[in-house]
């Protein structure tokens, strides 16, 4: 069990001033059966009404529109959580996993991925999941580079294979689709990792009607290090932030995650 | 039998031109409007063969309504075994966002067009059910409209159910689900195929029509800016456009025909879409199969109406079945429409079918197979006389606190001879469907 405290900050910064922005931001984190948020605050500028909703998939989302003409959109969001992964097996979330079960345009498994799962059968012969996924996880960290700006958010999970080279969300796209290719339910998750640095992402898998959290990236299984935001199929599902303006610029996003322990 | 009518066909043409009855096709990535060509013979259905079909489409559109509450909430018949589970979640219909979400009186499927031959031997079967943004209604409309003015002396002489009260029909099916506030009809613009519809619609229901430019969200609500700037709270929209194009905060992120939010609105039950987002699922092609299944499932009745046989190469049972009769077969790719991705097994050469059959054992559950019915030819004028072509009927069921079934309906025909394939962006034409009175 640790306490931690986070931080996180998003920003946009355009080339030019943009108007009528509308935005779905998905990165409050939310109490599940393995982290208690225990205190989580907001702020987005520039100022306009935000409303808080939902997803399908249960993440929280915040959404609004900035009217106004701004050069610099910024979201921070400071809390503390109390992680607890020895807990799980109290979660009643998602007993339907179904979804979870299936194949994304992101995650559709080609050659590389065929040839990748094969070598990994080879040792994992008829092991239960829980270990099945101890051998995906490392296979597919050690497959790949971590490499920043090589791939991008429309980057599926073959082609990053093939490129041998990628960030944390291809690593997770890797194993999602091993996992899925073995008939194994697992899902994306964004989140925060204990230290500084971006958003980060792994994977979930349901094994005996329990999410149990493995990060590829990083080779471990998921700890009490990690602080959840949400979920989904894929990336897509869980994207921090999307949004449409009216202006001609360009946009950078910057996003800066800390998260220390209490 | 001559109908007085059938003489008058010049006139009518002529006026359906003049009031703009068109039909949008992208040829080439070119947008061209083309008449949608009219055949002044209609299609007569007696007053009890009717009312079969009338009942076995209330059923059929109650348990299809039934299905999408059930996939997007308990999901009971995947649980209980009729639908395999992969028939849902790999349908390009099915979709992640709208799980959970329950519109507004429960109503997925507030207009149905669902399309039904006739074989020569009489009975009727029914070959699609569209359920995302069918189109058709307002064709036999304004046709009937204006033979009615071509030819007033032939609907003294026929005892023909009034098909004019669709307006009314549409009205009340969107009143019973708004939300509070204006009624939308959202079209994505002129270049829409559809477009001439989606105008007359909202003249004769006096709807507001509307692009996604002139409706906003805005704390929660939608709105609609007329072209001073005033706002008006929108309770109910009938849109036009797909799923897809809706919002591209929650479904495709590059449309720019949507709403931003319009879906958050809508989940919050502060707003009524017709139709529901996601009930694309229980008109894919693959679910075609399970209807009469969903039939009984729900509502513990016989189906009355009958899907064309239909196999499933998914079940290997069905893929030997198919491979063993391949040639009789008609093959259709589950994620497409409007005509497209349907194959006649015996029209293929030997290279083709040997091609065909290896995608098919490579991917079975993206088609399925069925027996070509011999349709029952209905005549149409050509050069003023009578020949013989291949048609079909879409059906319209709207649903407000039951299923109500349009008494008219749209009949489509192949204009080539040779050609069983009758949808509209396929150059076909149509017919007024006559409902006998008595």
């Amino acid at each position: 069990m640790k306490t931690l405290r986070f931080h996180y900050h998003m920003e946009l910064a355009f080339s030019e001033p943009v108007h009528s922005h509308v935005y779905t931001l998905k990165c409050l984190p939310k109490t599940t059966g393995t982290q208690r948020i225990e205190t989580c605050a907001y702020r987005i500028s520039p100022e306009s009404s935000v409303r808080e909703g939902a997803d399908s998939f249960g993440n929280r989302m915040l959404y609004g529109k900035a009217e106004e003409a701004h050069s610099l959109f910024q979201v921070d969001v400071n809390g503390t959580a109390v992680t607890d992964i020895t807990a799980s097996c109290e979660e009643q979330e998602a007993t339907d996993c179904s979804v979870y079960r299936y194949q994304t345009p992101l995650t559709r498994p080609g050659e590389r991925i065929g040839e990748l799962l094969a070598r990994c059968r080879e040792r994992t012969g008829e092991l239960p999941p829980a270990d099945r996924l101890r051998v995906y996880t490392e296979a597919v960290h050690e497959s790949l580079r971590y490499e920043k700006g090589v791939t991008d958010i429309g980057t599926s999970a073959e082609d990053a294979l093939a490129l041998g080279r990628g960030v944390c969300q291809d690593y997770s796209h890797i194993l999602l689709s091993l996992c899925r290719a073995d008939r194994i339910p697992a899902r994306y998750v964004v989140g925060m990792l204990l230290g500084e640095g971006e958003s980060h992402a792994w994977v979930e898998v349901c094994d005996g009607g329990r999410w149990q959290g493995f990060d590829p990236t990083n080779n471990v299984p998921v700890e009490d290090g990690h602080i959840k935001i949400s979920h989904g199929r894929d990336y897509r599902d869980c994207s921090i932030n999307r949004g449409v303006f009216t202006g001609q610029a360009r946009q950078r996003q910057t996003i800066l995650v800390e998260v220390t322990p209490v | 039998m001559e109908i007085e009518l059938t003489r008058r066909a010049e006139t009518v043409n002529e006026l359906l031109a003049r009031y703009g009855v068109k039909f949008g096709i992208y040829k080439d990535n070119e947008f061209k409007e083309q008449l949608f060509p009219f055949d002044t013979i209609p299609r007569i259905i007696k007053k009890e063969e009717f009312a079969y079909l009338e009942k076995g489409l209330k059923q059929r559109v109650m348990a299809l309504n039934c299905f999408i509450r059930d996939i997007y909430g308990e999901k009971k018949i995947v649980r209980d075994g009729v639908v395999p589970e992969e028939f849902v979640y790999i349908s390009s219909g099915y979709l992640a966002p709208c799980d959970g979400v329950v519109p507004p009186k429960g109503i997925y499927t507030h207009i149905a067009g669902i399309d039904l031959v006739q074989g020569k031997d009489g009975s009727w079967y029914v070959l699609e059910d569209n359920l995302r943004v069918p189109s058709g209604a307002s064709y036999p409309m304004i046709a009937r409209e204006i033979c009615r003015k071509s030819s007033p002396d032939t609907f003294e002489t026929y005892h023909v159910e009034d098909n004019r009260d669709y307006a009314k029909l549409l009205r009340w099916t969107m009143d019973y689900v708004n939300t509070g506030g204006h009624t939308v009809i959202l079209t994505p613009g002129r270049y829409n195929a559809a477009y001439f519809e989606h105008s007359y619609f909202a003249e004769k229901t006096g709807a507001h029509l509307a692009t996604g430019r002139e409706l906003v969200v805005e704390d929660d609500y939608l709105y609609f800016v007329d072209y001073s700037g005033k706002r008006e709270k929108v309770g109910a929209v009938y849109r036009r456009i797909s799923d897809e194009y809706l919002d591209p905060m929650t479904f495709n992120e590059e449309s720019v025909i949507g709403i931003p939010h319009i879906y958050d609105v809508y989940r919050k039950g502060h707003v009524a879409l017709l139709n529901a987002p996601g009930n694309g699922v229980a008109d894919d092609k693959g679910i075609y199969y399970f209807v009469p299944k969903m039939v009984r499932y729900y509502l513990g009745e016989e189906p009355v109406l009958q899907n064309a046989p239909t196999y499933l190469p998914y079940y290997e049972e069905d893929m030997r079945y198919v491979l063993e009769h391949f040639d009789e077969l008609v093959l259709k790719d589950v994620a497409e429409a409007g005509g497209y991705g349907v194959v006649f097994a015996d029209r293929m050469t030997a290279a083709q079918k040997e091609d065909f059959i290896a995608l098919l054992k490579r991917e079975p559950r993206r088609f399925i197979a069925q027996e070509v019915i011999d349709f029952m030819d209905i005549d149409i004028l050509e050069n003023a006389r009578r020949t013989p072509r291949k048609a079909d009927l879409r059906a319209f069921v709207l649903m407000v606190d039951e299923p109500i079934v349009w008494k008219s309906g749209l009949t489509r025909f192949s204009r080539d001879p040779d050609s069983f394939i009758v949808n509209s962006s396929q150059g076909g034409g149509f017919k007024d469907t006559w409902v006998l009175s008595q």
